[in-house]
């Protein structure tokens, strides 16, 4: 079972109710460093240090300030945060059915699987709502509460699961606009030449075939060091630009490479 | 336009490098509240601390460690972990083009929008372009901050993005989350269908909004019609000028104030 779960409500839209748990997709691993102190590699830890007396402060002696200007705070203490809390509840309430090609790539955050929570006694209705979504080819617009936040998702199917994934707001999105691009003249030589390179340079997605290289690097890395061995330093490689003059000529050389 | 870059190098396909920068392409929509020390509204800042020492610790004076064993570290300089891959902790290196739509979403981890420096700006209009007229996106690896990343970077409204995608042994295996192969009677397949079939609509995100962002910005409304925002003390700059003893006899001379309030 990929990890235990980690919470438990159910989906409710129209007369329908399907009890479900929520299990992580994802998991990430990494190798950790602690941060030491140079001269006797004792463990640092990190801690709320106060500006003038420059000593760490206990978390009694904390307040929380929204800075409304240069230095200005308007200080909240935890009652009145508690009251802005979303109220909790179990259900993942379905607002809409959308075309899952309306959902922008770029609003997905996390995504869990659901699995049926058995214990109820409407486990069926899990089948049956998997085999629509994919059917119909949409996906269920959501909110919910977890831990005192407040989400807002989309429950997909995949296979015969259940998967819900939490959305950006969508002022959460830069937009493209202000990133002051300029448009640039381009030929259309150039750009059939690019497109033929990118067409040589084409293939199917195979996951299987990517895996995180650098964590093996970096473990041979610790192991050598570990035994002593002296590790080269070598300098990233910096690639010079293509001058845009030159542009043509590169994507000609590509070209004539990998055909 | 001052865009906060997260890293710079150059983004190639085949013999074609143009240079880049990375930035954000979500802004986190939750109101943030710094941390204050109640008794004066100074300013709080995580730092590195010894709990032997007691100190605060400089930057220059810190280094990481690997526990191999309980207390006993093998320690990495910067230089050492950016030269694990330097291949790639400068540059992403585009190796093929797919098509997104073969992508599984759950390969999807973080968006970021690349922009042009000083002089790639028609090399990058040119990718940005021919990826839009091919429908395809470019598969890459990336090193950012000691972590490497598989990368799709797409054509979007003009601009190239760059998601970073998990790799295969991230993704949890589902098999188990699968019910037992049960039958779905024709009766509650129709009937499921139909009341979704009721709730179809054209998705429009700007809908939904974050409640408690709303509900914490009312509040904060509310609190500076009634009083004034306190104000933190000025501070000096960490490492200020001046010679040692004179800072130090300043800070003694606050302390002593503050001390006596």
């Amino acid at each position: 079972m990929p990890g235990g779960t980690l919470w438990k409500g159910y989906i409710h839209f129209g007369d329908t109710d399907v009890p479900v748990k929520l299990h992580a997709a994802i998991k990430e691993e990494r190798i950790q460093f602690h941060l030491l102190h140079k001269h006797d590699q004792v463990k640092l830890r990190q801690q709320m240090i106060c500006a003038y007396e420059k000593q760490p402060v206990p978390t009694e002696e904390q307040s929380k300030g929204f800075e409304v200007e240069d230095g200005k705070y308007i200080i909240v203490n935890p009652e009145e945060l508690e009251q802005t809390d979303p109220e909790s509840n179990r259900m993942i309430e379905v607002h809409e059915f959308v075309k899952t090609a309306q959902i922008d790539p770029i609003l997905l955050d996390r995504v869990y699987y659901l699995e049926p929570d058995m214990a109820g006694i409407q486990g069926k209705g899990y089948d049956a709502f998997v085999k629509a979504l994919k059917e119909m080819d949409v996906e269920g617009i959501c909110t919910w509460t977890m831990r005192k936040r407040s989400y807002f998702g989309a429950l997909q199917a995949r296979g015969k699961v259940l998967r819900l994934s939490t959305l950006r707001y969508a002022d959460e999105v830069v937009p493209v606009e202000s990133l002051g691009l300029q448009e640039a003249l381009l030929s259309e030589k150039e750009l059939k030449i690019a497109g033929d390179l990118i067409n040589q340079l084409a293939a199917s997605f195979e996951p299987r075939k990517f895996e995180n290289e650098h964590q093996k690097k970096l473990q041979d890395m610790i192991e050598k060091k570990a035994r002593g061995e002296k590790i080269a330093v070598l300098a990233p490689k910096r690639l010079k630009p293509t001058e845009s003059d030159e542009l043509l000529q590169v994507l000609e050389a590509s070209l004539r490479k990998v055909a | 336009m001052a865009l906060q870059g997260i890293w710079s190098g150059t983004i190639s396909f085949s013999l074609v490098a143009i240079p880049v920068q990375l930035v954000k392409a979500i802004e986190a929509g939750q109101v943030s509240f710094h941390l204050l020390h109640s008794k004066d509204y100074s300013r709080l800042s995580r730092r590195m601390f010894c709990p032997e020492e007691k100190t605060m610790v400089p930057p220059d004076e810190i280094i990481r460690g690997y526990e191999i064993v309980p207390g006993k570290f093998i320690l990495m300089t910067d230089e050492e972990l950016e030269s694990v891959s330097p291949e790639r902790s400068r540059t992403i290196e585009i190796v093929e083009f797919i098509d997104m739509k073969e992508v599984d979403p759950i390969y999807y981890d973080h968006p970021y929008y690349l922009v042009p420096s000083k002089g790639g700006e028609k090399a990058y209009q040119l990718l940005v372009e021919v990826m839009r007229r091919t429908n395809k996106a470019g598969l890459a690896k990336f090193v950012l901050a000691e972590r490497e990343y598989l990368v799709a970077v797409t054509s979007r409204e003009g601009a190239l993005a760059l998601t970073t995608l998990h790799y295969n042994d991230e993704i949890l295996p589902d098999a188990d989350i699968a019910p037992k192969k049960g039958k779905i009677e024709a009766e509650e397949e129709s009937r499921m269908k139909k009341s979704i079939e009721q709730m179809i609509e054209n998705f429009n995100p700007g809908k939904y909004s974050d409640g408690r962002r709303k509900k914490l910005l009312d509040l904060l409304a509310a609190k500076v019609k009634e009083k004034a925002p306190v104000e933190a003390p000025a501070v000096e700059e960490e490492g200020g000028e001046g010679p040692a003893d004179l800072v130090a006899a300043l800070e003694e001379s606050m302390r002593k104030v503050k001390e006596n309030r």
